[in-house]
């Protein structure tokens, strides 16, 4: 068995930084150099430890907005109050919110749609400006940052939060 | 004060920036950038204590298969828990000593234990061409391509306890001993001698083959 060699009783250690510990230094710095070159990190296995840091914020993915009505759009002629429209998106997931003025507990519209799929994936009732889902609670629209929660259906469970 | 400590003391002073690209010193730094969303602190952190991570897979004796998967392991562990990090400065050792107990976890799943001297080793072809491997390449360098051969197969000849000590210590840049002994499980303080007397028996064996 290997480990028999590994009896470290034999030697005396006085601890005294000597020319052979100089040596011994130098000789681990050459093995280093050789583990470098004969047993690196394998560049796929670099790679793949390099890109899990997409897994760092998987639980908290925070939505971009993407677009804003009230700074992006052209405004249209007689519309005094257009309601605002709002898309978030993230990876390949856009959500189109319409926030509109009115009465407080007007449903908001929000749809989630998979552009590789050009299909509806869910839609139901949102909240912004910090309200909860469900209807709309709504204070003064403002250029303050909007945080929308989506459900997949009224009294479902949220799907994540939105934060632009 | 034991002569452990008193190397230790001499050997964690000097050098942790050589070979490496991170300064072992700005690990919390980056762990904290790294956590607020920076990709390239991150890749810092891959290529600092990446070398760490894997001399500690190696260092377990596992198959090729099982080391990448617990090399991969401990990462993706780490990315999880990027946020949560208490002590950012303490990476190395958190990642040294979660890579550990991955590597004790199949070694207890498999109930084998693989045989690290790979005769395939010395031969393998790297996936990818480092500077070194570019010096080596050369003509004038085929002396000392011999020579690293003949050191690393003497190393890995070495009992098991000295090949796994040395093969952590060997990592790039210089590990701390805290990050020796959570990668080991040894304590800090036995490292220093253990390290010179495997030196010595290494020195030894390439005395006796005329290789010094």
């Amino acid at each position: 068995m290997s480990d028999m060699n590994d009896d470290f009783g034999d030697e005396p250690s006085d601890g005294t930084f000597t020319d052979e510990e100089l040596g011994t230094g130098l000789l681990e710095e050459e093995l280093r150099q050789a583990a470098a070159i004969l047993d690196p990190v394998p560049a796929g296995l670099r790679q793949i430890a390099v890109d899990a840091f997409a897994l760092h914020d998987l639980e908290a993915r925070v939505a971009e907005l993407t677009f804003d009505s009230l700074v992006d759009a052209i405004p249209v002629r007689g519309e005094t109050d257009p309601p605002r429209m709002l898309t978030f998106r993230a990876d390949e997931v856009t959500v189109d919110v319409e926030v509109t003025r009115g009465r407080s507990d007007r449903p908001g519209a929000a749809a989630g749609a998979d552009p590789d799929r050009g299909a509806e994936r869910s839609a139901g009732p949102c909240a912004a400006d910090g309200g909860r889902h469900g209807p709309v609670h709504r204070r003064r629209l403002t250029h303050r940052p909007v945080r929308a929660a989506a459900a997949d259906r009224p009294g479902g469970g949220r799907d994540g939060w939105l934060r632009a | 004060m034991p002569a452990g400590t008193t190397h230790s003391t001499a050997y964690d002073g000097v050098s942790y920036t050589r070979g490496g690209t991170v300064d072992r010193a700005d690990v919390g730094v980056l762990v904290q950038s790294a956590a607020d969303g920076d990709a390239a602190a991150w890749k810092s952190l891959v290529d600092g204590l990446g070398p760490l991570v894997w001399s500690v897979v190696r260092a377990h004796g596992l198959s090729d298969a099982d080391a990448h998967e617990v090399y991969q392991t401990a990462w993706f562990r780490f990315a999880q828990h990027l946020g949560r990090i208490r002590e950012p400065e303490k990476t190395g050792s958190w990642l040294a000593s979660t890579a550990r107990h991955e590597c004790l976890k199949l070694i207890r799943a498999s109930k084998r234990w693989t045989p690290t001297d790979d005769p395939q080793l010395l031969d393998r072809p790297s996936e990818d061409r480092t500077p070194e491997e570019s010096v080596l390449d050369s003509e004038e360098a085929a002396a000392q391509t011999e020579r690293v051969r003949r050191l690393w197969q003497e190393f890995e000849e070495l009992g098991e306890r000295c090949r796994q000590l040395l093969r952590v210590l060997i990592s790039s840049p210089p590990p701390s001993y805290q990050e020796v002994s959570a990668a080991l499980g040894i304590a800090v303080g036995s490292i220093g001698p253990m390290r010179r007397r495997c030196l010595r028996r290494l020195r030894a064996r390439l005395e006796a083959r005329g290789t010094i």
